[in-house]
């Protein structure tokens, strides 16, 4: 997979995570997974279609779920949260909205044309994701609340 | 001594929500994210505007908006939802009502969209991710 291509999800991620939970992010190595990979029980999904295409996986545990969805709430004077309620998944739902928002402005601007699914959240236990004939990059980034673990897999259209 | 005149007071400013009258303006949020839409209004009501009511995609917006015309002052749109989008409902809208003040919530890459939107007649838009600073701007320089 390009390096391209997962810049600018790093980028954004890095960027709206310092922004909207004014907390210190770390970003973490950078590895590659080629075969099904445990997820670590919340996840937004985006899919990706058009001259590439994949999909970018924002993975969390339960735990940092709720912790990072009340960071979001109260830094803009909502409530925050005590479960992984609709509240909940709807602020991580906008989350993923954001970073993806922003990569794809700049992918868009690299002259990488396409289109973006409406985020979907997943929750459970022991869960894993492939993709067949994809790889995955895994960017780690480490906040107060926990890690999140951005999952891109994108390839340019056959 | 000093007394409370002192003292600036936080009541001091004009409440942004209120209209010429004094009465408090009256908002629709339409928009698919829980979310987004406990945001606008949490920014709206704080600064004394009264979210009338919410829904969650273009139709529901268009039927609660001719539900509760005249008693409605302005309306915010998300560009992407399910049944129908902002641009149709805001076309609707302006069928029904064409003194309708209606803003337009889009995401980031959306600018033809905006400006589609702009040309059937929103007063203006704000790009996501929403701001406190940014949402009052707009939708203040939009009521005027």
């Amino acid at each position: 997979m390009r390096v391209e291509y997962i810049n600018p999800f790093v980028e954004s991620a890095y960027n709206i995570l310092t922004e909207v939970l004014k907390v210190e992010v770390q970003r973490g190595e950078l590895y590659l997974k080629n075969a099904a990979m445990p997820m670590l029980g919340v996840a937004a999904i985006i899919g990706l279609a058009g001259d590439v295409e994949g999909r970018v996986l924002f993975d969390m545990t339960r735990e940092t779920g709720i912790k990072v969805a009340s960071g979001m709430l109260t830094s803009m004077d909502m409530d925050p949260v005590e479960d992984l309620n609709e509240m909940a998944r709807a602020t991580l739902t906008e989350l993923a909205n954001m970073i993806t928002g922003q990569a794809v402005t700049k992918l868009h601007n690299l002259g990488f044309k396409f289109d973006l699914t409406p985020p979907a959240i997943f929750t459970g236990e022991n869960m894993s994701v492939s993709d067949s004939n994809f790889e995955a990059l895994i960017v780690p980034m480490d906040l107060p609340m926990g890690k999140i673990e951005i999952n891109v897999a994108i390839r340019e259209r056959a | 001594m000093k007394t409370k005149q002192d003292f600036p007071s936080i009541n001091q400013k004009e409440a942004l929500g209120k209209g010429p009258d004094g009465r408090a303006i009256r908002v629709l949020i339409v928009d698919d994210s829980m979310f987004v839409t406990k945001q606008i209004g949490q920014i709206l009501t704080s600064e004394g505007f009264e979210v009338v009511a919410s829904a969650a995609d273009g139709q529901e917006g268009l039927e609660k908006y001719k539900e509760l015309y005249p008693n409605v002052d302005l309306v915010t749109m998300d560009i992407t939802m399910p049944r129908m989008d902002g641009v149709s409902a805001l076309e609707k809208i302006m069928e029904f009502d064409n003194k309708a003040c209606v803003v337009m919530i889009s995401a980031l890459g959306k600018q033809d969209l905006v400006k589609k939107s702009l040309l059937l007649g929103a007063r203006n838009y704000i790009v996501k991710p929403l701001d406190r600073t940014k949402v009052l701007e707009r939708i203040t320089a939009s009521i005027r």
